[in-house]
């Protein structure tokens, strides 16, 4: 368990674009938030009109409009952790072997399984919680900024924010949701350590041509098109909602969109965790992605590297 | 345990071409034994093999363990370094500290910072901040603080100038050994590691050609300077290799008594690396 904390923590000290990149990302959504209130401030009547309108709001109504301002904060995080994983799978076994670095991790008494399964978790855990830290001390500042604004514009940050905002809801689906989709996209993440162990240049490639020449070759030479749908269907289909119209978010009175009577104003009921983990598709994918990184693991064992 | 390493017609293959060619040799323990061949002798695949890196026909056992299948194992008892470029660059002095504290139970930090305190080495500093001197004191601290059995260095000083290379060997004879400790280092740079060498082995062609201790080196090897006649009987005597050293002869003799040299020339006990090139050269293949 030592080892494994040590592993981990090895890993954030070597990539430190684990945090630095979901920082950054915080730092200009925050900024984009301020701009945004400044220029806004400029139309003031129709700020104040506004401000006073939204006073008037149902309860609901202002936790389902926190709720989309929330959505709208996490989206990029997300795909920034995507892109991360990706580029840090990548790299993580295969730097040390090109700067001959594994010769000295080698020597330590860290069994090569130990080793490759602490990156796996550090792209299917440790990338998903850092993000999702940095997602709630966004998301507070960003309401607390506009708590303020608020005020200064004559409106009750108390009531038209902190008493309205379902953080503890949405925060929770957040964090569902971004250790839910490394977990569905795992056999994608065994398939980028296996390069990573192997590959001896250019990992990126290596690991994206198949990805798109395979498909293709067995469309042409057996005129199925399982590889594409196993690739890229699964990519964009995770089984952890429930459909939009479960929850019953809005639905259209004459032209215009109102919120249902018992209609959500959180994202929480739209996830459907009993869905996922009976997806059959989860467990074959955890079965490719168990095979891959013993494949990893295999390599980093034998493979001489001079 | 006296005998650390055993090893039985070991070979290591790298497609057609055979790297190690059934060697078997022991080391025990208290020794520091010199493994000493040319480029491609197959030193390194050597040593690889008994570090655990990698798998080799035969029978071989370092510390009682298989090496390559307990590698986590073996590596409590045993450090190593390859070479001196192989501490990642990214890593903090610190880091390095935390890391090898946490993974490694025979590892004492206080040993470390003690003997970093008396180098440059800051702990603050990064790798890729320190010269080459300094990162080999860096290696060279972290080793001597882990408390293993066999210390296996593979062209230790390589790149160093000769202040850092005399200064790394004095570091490895006063902090590192004792009689409880051994050492297998290999090095092209033979003359400065002679006089720290309890064992010599010389490797060529995957093969060992010699495995002696250095005070047996004197009865079974002498070198002889000569010239004119007694060149002419002295070649009789079939010495192992010659050469000219300022217009004279000089011969290496193996296993020739020296009183059948008397008077012959001058003689004396040849050099590791004078002899090393005789076997290397000389012999039979």
């Amino acid at each position: 368990m030592n080892i494994m904390v040590a592993l981990l923590r090895r890993e954030i000290w070597e990539h430190r674009s684990i945090y630095v990149v979901p920082a950054v990302i915080g730092l200009v959504v925050t900024l984009m938030s301020l701009t945004g209130q400044v220029v806004v401030s400029a139309f003031d009547q129709a700020v104040d009109l506004a401000v006073f309108g939204a006073s008037n709001l149902g309860a609901r109504e202002r936790s389902a409009a926190i709720t989309v301002l929330m959505t709208a904060i996490s989206t990029p995080f997300i795909l920034a952790m995507s892109v991360l994983s990706v580029f840090y799978l990548l790299d993580c076994l295969y730097a040390e072997r090109k700067d001959r670095s594994i010769l000295f991790w080698r020597s330590l008494p860290v069994t090569d399984a130990e080793t490759v399964l602490s990156k796996l978790a550090t792209a299917l855990i440790v990338i998903p919680l850092v993000t999702f830290l940095l997602i709630v001390a966004t998301t507070l500042l960003v309401l607390t900024i506009s708590g303020i604004w608020l005020s200064l514009r004559g409106g009750s940050a108390a009531q038209l924010i902190w008493s309205a905002a379902p953080l503890a809801e949405n925060w929770l689906a957040a964090l569902v949701f971004l250790l839910a989709l490394p977990l569905w996209l795992s056999p994608f993440a065994g398939w980028f350590l296996l390069v990573s162990s192997w590959t001896r240049r250019s990992p990126l490639l290596v690991a994206f041509l198949p990805l798109v020449v395979a498909p293709m070759l067995e469309r042409i030479l057996l005129g199925t098109s399982w590889l594409r749908d196993a690739i890229f269907v699964r990519s964009g289909s995770m089984p952890l909602f429930r459909g939009v119209d479960a929850a019953e978010y809005l639905f259209h009175d004459g032209d215009q969109l109102k919120l249902g009577e018992s209609s959500a104003t959180t994202l929480l009921p739209l996830v459907d965790l009993g869905k996922f983990f009976s997806s059959p598709a989860l467990w074959a994918g955890f079965a490719i992605c168990a095979l891959l990184t013993a494949g990893a693991i295999y390599m980093r064992r034998y493979r001489d590297e001079s | 345990m006296t005998r650390l390493i055993e090893a039985r017609n070991v070979s290591k293959r790298f497609g057609a071409t055979v790297a190690v060619d059934d060697v078997s040799f022991d080391v025990e323990k208290g020794r520091i034994t010199g493994l000493i061949g040319p480029n491609g002798a197959g030193k390194t695949t050597l040593l690889k093999a008994v570090l655990g890196l990698t798998d080799c026909e035969g029978e071989l056992s370092v510390l009682g363990l298989d090496p390559f299948r307990q590698r986590k194992e073996l590596m409590q008892n045993i450090c190593f370094i390859a070479d001196v470029a192989v501490l990642p660059r990214w890593i903090r002095v610190s880091q390095l500290l935390d890391f090898i504290e946490a993974t490694h139970p025979r590892f004492s930090r206080a040993r470390a910072e003690e003997l970093l305190a008396q180098t440059k080495v800051r702990s603050g500093a990064k790798v890729r901040e320190l010269s080459k001197g300094m990162v080999t004191q860096l290696h060279l601290s972290i080793i001597t603080a882990v408390d293993a059995r066999l210390l296996v260095l593979d062209e230790p000083t390589i790149g160093l100038d000769i202040i850092f290379r005399k200064e790394f060997y004095a570091n490895l004879l006063n902090d590192y050994f004792d009689e409880e400790r051994t050492i297998l280092i290999t090095t092209h740079q033979v003359e400065e590691i002679e006089n720290l060498l309890t064992h010599v082995m010389f490797i060529n062609d995957g093969h060992i050609v010699l495995d002696a201790a250095m005070e047996s080196l004197p009865g079974h090897f002498v070198e002889l300077m000569t010239s004119g006649s007694n060149a002419e009987k002295a070649r009789a005597l079939r010495p192992l290799y010659e050469r000219d050293v300022f217009g004279k002869k000089v011969m290496l003799f193996e296993d020739v008594p020296r009183t059948d040299l008397e008077g012959l020339g001058e003689m004396r006990t040849p050099a590791v690396a004078d002899l090393f090139v005789a076997k290397v050269k000389g012999a039979p293949r």
